[in-house]
């Protein structure tokens, strides 16, 4: 079961924006309810995995703040403040997450690009989320040619440490090369082409979706305004 | 129609000429090749005549460099070619149609057709990230296809790939040339260089 069936992707942004708004401005029983229902929605798209990969990352933010809160005495507020603020993170961060995970990034910017986000800023998204695998598959290559070369990068934690440092500079300086590659080849296809660009495959989103759509906006301005005005 | 007339090119903030003067014509139905040892210019001289240098990359030019009609690029890495924003082989075919806001049928139309002509049509339904170098290049390849450029420029385009895969594109370079596109090849490959009309030397 995929998202997109169920959802256009710009339905799937809008939702996920508005509950990750909601979970930032109001904290406590609602970041810990949309937190719920984000992990029971990633169960339902067989997403737990990268989904748990995500809480996992959360960890290490999670144990320093339960160090500032809890055991320091500058910090303030104790183990329970601590608590709440990592549910109002995860509340915030989660259904971002799964909209990531479940939404095809090319189909959520085919979407955003058919409502008026341009062509650039969709590729500055687009190759943003791509980035990361790109990087790491780079980063496998400068090991591979670094370690044939005699560079240890297994054993201790010291050991792997040093052997990060010698490729760092490849990593880096080939990135940068890429990108003038990368600019001079989507340059020969058009991309900078003034206009507006075909979408394949256009997404379609049933009348009660667009209805969903305002309705999250209007709750979204509703919690920003309860908000301020319960403060 | 490329031409051009005695041009020498540098990039921003060098001193040195990146390729000495060099003159040369490719007409429609031409393919003309260059040849010279690496670090020679080649692929700057690709860059120049494409139109690229210094209109992209800044720089200063000297001489003269025409470019009539539309002209597409092949360079050697084929990964840093990718758009990066699509799933499909098929999509990143029609990656360039698509930019040239074409109607769909069109897009599609063009995007089969560079398929076929590439050989790579059992790869449509496969993501990109996952072929092999040859592969790569090939739909790169296909997807500049897909323009229906006047004219195409390739820089080492069979520098990684197979023997079967450098026949493909021997053959698609010859009957580019024969559908009267003008085509610029420089490589190393004396087999595909002994295909062009002329050879210029760098």
């Amino acid at each position: 079961m995929a998202l997109p069936k169920a959802l256009a992707p710009l339905t799937a942004l809008a939702l996920a924006l508005t509950a990750a708004l909601v979970a930032a401005l109001w904290g406590g029983w609602a970041a810990l309810a949309i937190s719920l229902a984000v992990v029971a929605g990633a169960i339902v798209l067989g997403r737990l995995k990268p989904m748990g990969l995500v809480l996992l990352s959360l960890l290490p933010l999670a144990l320093s703040s339960l160090l500032i809160n809890a055991l320091l005495p500058a910090g303030g507020g104790g183990a329970i403040t601590a608590g709440l603020a990592l549910v109002r993170l995860a509340g915030a961060t989660l259904p971002l997450s799964l909209l990531f995970l479940a939404v095809p990034a090319d189909r959520l910017l085919a979407d955003l690009e058919l409502h008026g986000l341009g062509r650039r800023p969709a590729f500055v998204l687009a190759a943003s989320l791509g980035s990361v695998p790109r990087a790491r598959a780079r980063g496998v290559h400068v090991i591979e040619a670094q370690r044939s070369r005699g560079l240890d990068t297994e054993g201790s934690w010291w050991r792997r440490a040093r052997g990060v440092l010698p490729l760092v500079s490849p990593l880096v300086l080939g990135s940068l090369a890429e990108v003038e590659e990368r600019a001079l080849a989507l340059e020969v296809r058009a991309f900078n082409r003034s206009g507006s660009r075909t979408v394949l495959e256009p997404p379609v989103a049933a009348a009660w979706e667009r209805v969903l759509r305002w309705l999250l906006l209007a709750a979204a301005a509703a919690a920003v305004v309860l908000r301020l005005a319960w403060r | 129609m490329i031409q051009l007339i005695d041009v020498a090119y540098r990039y921003p903030g060098e001193r040195e000429w990146a390729f000495p003067p060099t003159s040369l014509a490719v007409k429609a139905g031409e393919l003309v090749g260059i040849r010279g040892a690496n670090e020679s210019g080649k692929t700057t001289l690709c860059l120049v005549a494409a139109g690229l240098a210094p209109r992209v990359l800044g720089g200063e030019l000297r001489g003269k460099a025409e470019l009539t009609g539309l002209s597409a690029v092949l360079f050697d890495n084929p990964q840093t070619q990718l758009s990066g924003l699509c799933r499909t082989v098929y999509e990143e075919v029609a990656f360039g149609p698509c930019n040239l806001g074409l109607p769909r049928q069109e897009v599609h139309r063009r995007t089969a057709a560079a398929l076929e002509r590439m050989g790579i049509r059992p790869l449509a339904g496969k993501s990109p990230e996952l072929l092999s170098a040859g592969q790569t290049q090939l739909t790169v390849l296909a997807g500049l296809l897909a323009l229906e450029p006047d004219s195409l420029i390739l820089d080492e385009p069979v520098s990684r790939l197979d023997p079967e895969g450098a026949d493909v594109i021997a053959g698609v370079l010859l009957s580019l040339a024969d559908s009267g596109k003008a085509v610029l090849l420089a490589e190393h490959d004396e087999r595909l260089l002994s295909l062009c009309v002329r050879v210029v030397e760098l």
